[in-house]
C-alpha cells in the first residue's frame, strides 16, 4: 500500500512534466493545425540556455527564467520566419498534406545540429534546485524527494497562470477564438496572425520549463528530449489533441501508470507501455477522453 | 514489360562493370546507395502513392536487420533465407500497424510513427536476444571461391546489395503501375471519390503498409549485411529522418528519383567530411555538420520544392507547351 502510494505521488511528478510538453503541443496544434515535432528542439535549445546561466550564476531558477524567455522568443520566431513563410507558399500536390509535419522534422535536425555544434554531445547537468534525496517519514527514507515536490508545485503553478490567461483576459479570449474559428475571428477584429505567433511564444516557454525541470533531475544532451516529445505526444492524444485539461489530465495519468509500470514490472516495458497505450487510445477513443461525441477534425 | 526487364539487365550489367573499375571505398558506397534506394521506394510507395506519413521507415529497416540476423544466428539459416525473413517477419509486422494506421490521419500516424522510431532501438537495448548495446553480428560469409582471389568482401556485399536493390525496384515499379499503384493514388487525392467508386480505401492502406515495411525491412538487411552488424546505434531516429530528407530531395511519388535521392544521403557525409576538415576538423563538427546539411536541405526543399525538383522542372516544361 505504501509502495502504491509512493508511485503515486511520483508518476505525478513525472506526468507533470510530460503535462508541460504535451500542452506545449496542444498549443500549436489548435490554432495551427500542426504537430510541432520541433518542440523537442525549441525546448532543448532553450534549456541549453537556461543550463548556461544556471551553471554560470548557480542560481537555478534565473536559469529556468532564461529559458522561459528564450523558449518564447524560439517559439514566436519559430512561427514567424519558418510556417509563415511555409504556409505562404501553399503547397498543392502529393506532398501537401505531409509539408508541415516534414518541415517541423527539419527544424528539429536543424536545432539538434546547432546545439550539437556549439555545446557537443557529451552529457550536461543542471545542479537540482531541491535536494533529491527521499523525504524520511518515522525511520524509512521514500523515493519521493523535495525536488519531486517542488517540480509538481511548480508545474501547477504554471498551470494556474495559463488557466488564468486563457480564462480571464482578452488575450485568452483572442487565442481562444482563433484558435476555434479563425475567420470569424478575424472579422470580430482581432489580428489572428499575431495572435497565433502569440501561441507559439506560451507554448515555446511552456516547453522550456519543461526541458528544465526534466534535465534538474537527469542529463542533458542533444537526443534527450526526444523520449519528453513521444510521451508529450501520447498524453496530447490521450487527451485529444484539442484539449488543453484533457492533455494535462492524459498526461497525469500517463506519467502515473508509467511509473507503475516502472516499479512493478521493469524498465524494459515503460515504451513498449507506452506505445500500447497510444495505440489503444486511438483506436478505442481516437477523440480523446474529453471527448463528447464530436468527431476528430485532422 | 519485355522492354522492362531488358531494361533492368542493362542497368545489372552496367553496375558490375562499374563495380570493377572502382576502388574498394566507392565499392562499399555503391552498396550503401543500393540500400538506401530500396528504403526510400518504401517511402515512395507509402508517402508518394499512398499518401501516409511515416517517420517511423527507420524502426522498420531495424525489425527487418534484427529478424535477418535471428535466422542467421539461430536458425542457422542459409544467407538468402534470411533475406527473405527480413521481408517476411518486417511486412508482418507492418501489417499489424498498418491496421491501427489505416484509421489515422495525417499528425496522429505521424506522431505514432515517431514514437516508434525513437522506441524501438530502446526495446532492442533492453532484451538479451537482441544483443543490447553491441547488438549481434551478421556476418553473410566470403564471396564464393570461384570469382578468384581479386574478389573483395566488398564487393561481394555491393554484387548483392545490388541484385535486391534492381529486383526490389522492378518488383516496385511494377506494383505502382499496376491496379494498385492507381488506386493508392486515387486515395491520396480523394479518399472520399475513392471510397464511391467502390475502393476499400482502408484494406488498401494497410496494404500500402503492409509492401512498405517489406521493403524497408529488405533494406534494413541490406544495411546490416554491409556493416556486419545489427545494433540499435545503426537505426536511430536520424535514419529515419535521412530517409525522409532523401524521399523529398528525390520528389515523393517519382520511383526513378530514389537512385538520386540514395546518391545525395551517401555524399553528403562525404561532403560534410571534406568542408568539417577544411573548417577546422573540430569534433563536433564533424559530427553534427553531416545533420545540419541534411536539415537545412530538407527544409529548403520541402518549402520551395515539396513535390520535388522533378516535379517543378515538368511542370514548367509543361507551361512552355
Amino acid at each position: 500500500m505504501q509502495k502504491l502510494l509512493e508511485t503515486f505521488l511520483i508518476g505525478l511528478s513525472t506526468g507533470s512534466i510530460y503535462a508541460l510538453m504535451s500542452l506545449a503541443l496542444v498549443l500549436v496544434w489548435r490554432s495551427t493545425r500542426v504537430v510541432n515535432f520541433a518542440q523537442a528542439g525549441q525546448a532543448m535549445l532553450s534549456t541549453y540556455i537556461g543550463f548556461e546561466i544556471a551553471s554560470r550564476t548557480e542560481i537555478f531558477w534565473l536559469g529556468l527564467a532564461c529559458a522561459i524567455a528564450a523558449g518564447a522568443l524560439l517559439g514566436a520566431g519559430v512561427d514567424y520566419f519558418f510556417m509563415r513563410v511555409l504556409f505562404k507558399h501553399a503547397v498543392s500536390g502529393p506532398a501537401a498534406v505531409v509539408a508541415p509535419v516534414i518541415a517541423t522534422l527539419g527544424l528539429l535536425g536543424l536545432i539538434r545540429s546547432i546545439v550539437g555544434l556549439i555545446w557537443g554531445g557529451e552529457f550536461k547537468s543542471i545542479k537540482a534546485p531541491a535536494s533529491t534525496d527521499g523525504f524520511t517519514i518515522g525511520e524509512r527514507t521514500i523515493p519521493f524527494s523535495p525536488l519531486n515536490l517542488l517540480i509538481i508545485v511548480t508545474v501547477f503553478l504554471i498551470l494556474i497562470i495559463l488557466a488564468v490567461i486563457f480564462q480571464r483576459t482578452n488575450l485568452g479570449l483572442s487565442l481562444r477564438a482563433s484558435a476555434y474559428a479563425p475567420e470569424i475571428a478575424q472579422l470580430a477584429g482581432i489580428r489572428t496572425a499575431r495572435t497565433r505567433t502569440i501561441g507559439w511564444a506560451i507554448a515555446g516557454g511552456v516547453g522550456g520549463v519543461a526541458g528544465m525541470l526534466v534535465t534538474s533531475s537527469n542529463f542533458l544532451s542533444p537526443y534527450s528530449l526526444d523520449l519528453l516529445l513521444v510521451f508529450g505526444f501520447i498524453a496530447a492524444v490521450i487527451g485529444g489533441l484539442e484539449s488543453m485539461v484533457g492533455s494535462v489530465l492524459g498526461a497525469l495519468i500517463l506519467g502515473i501508470g508509467l511509473t507503475i509500470i516502472l516499479n512493478y514490472i521493469g524498465t524494459s516495458l515503460v515504451f513498449i507501455g507506452g506505445f500500447v497505450v497510444l495505440i489503444v487510445v486511438l483506436l478505442v477513443k481516437p477523440d480523446g477522453i474529453m471527448a463528447r461525441g464530436r468527431a476528430r477534425r485532422a | 514489360m519485355r522492354k522492362k526487364i531488358a531494361l533492368f539487365i542493362f542497368l545489372g550489367w552496367v553496375l558490375l562493370l562499374i563495380g570493377d573499375r572502382v576502388d574498394e571505398l566507392r565499392v562499399y558506397q555503391g552498396a550503401q546507395i543500393a540500400m538506401y534506394a530500396i528504403a526510400l521506394s518504401s517511402i515512395v510507395l507509402l508517402t508518394g502513392y499512398s499518401g501516409q506519413v511515416s517517420l517511423g521507415n527507420g524502426a522498420m529497416m531495424a525489425v527487418g536487420g534484427y529478424s535477418a540476423a535471428l535466422s542467421l544466428n539461430n536458425l542457422g539459416s542459409p544467407v538468402w533465407f534470411a533475406f527473405v525473413m527480413a521481408v517476411v517477419v518486417s511486412a508482418l509486422f507492418g501489417a499489424l500497424l498498418g491496421t491501427a494506421a489505416a484509421r489515422l490521419s495525417g499528425p496522429y500516424l505521424a506522431g505514432t510513427t515517431l514514437a516508434l522510431a525513437v522506441g524501438l532501438p530502446e526495446i532492442a537495448n533492453q532484451f538479451a536476444f537482441l544483443g543490447g548495446v553491441p547488438g549481434i553480428l551478421f556476418d553473410v560469409g566470403f564471396p564464393p571461391a570461384r570469382f578468384g582471389e581479386e574478389f573483395t568482401q566488398y564487393k561481394w556485399f555491393f554484387w548483392i546489395a545490388s541484385f535486391i536493390a534492381l529486383f526490389a525496384l522492378f518488383i516496385t515499379s511494377n506494383i505502382l503501375q499496376s491496379r494498385y499503384g492507381r488506386t493508392w493514388r486515387a486515395i491520396r487525392s480523394n479518399s472520399l471519390a475513392a471510397e464511391l467508386s467502390g475502393v476499400h480505401s482502408g484494406r488498401m492502406k494497410i496494404l500500402a503498409f503492409t509492401i512498405s515495411s517489406a521493403l524497408a525491412g529488405l533494406a534494413g538487411a541490406v544495411m546490416a549485411m554491409t556493416i556486419s552488424l545489427v545494433a540499435p546505434g545503426a537505426y536511430t531516429l536520424s535514419l529515419s529522418f535521412a530517409l525522409v530528407t532523401g524521399a523529398v530531395l528525390a520528389g515523393v511519388s517519382s520511383l526513378p528519383g530514389v537512385v538520386f535521392g540514395a546518391l545525395i544521403l551517401v555524399a553528403i557525409p562525404e561532403v560534410a567530411d571534406v568542408l568539417a576538415n577544411r573548417l577546422g576538423g573540430d569534433e563536433n563538427l564533424n559530427n553534427y555538420l553531416p545533420g545540419l546539411i541534411v536539415s537545412v536541405l530538407l527544409i529548403l526543399s520541402v518549402i520551395f520544392t515539396p513535390n520535388g525538383p522533378g516535379e517543378k522542372l515538368r511542370r514548367r516544361h509543361h507551361k512552355k507547351m
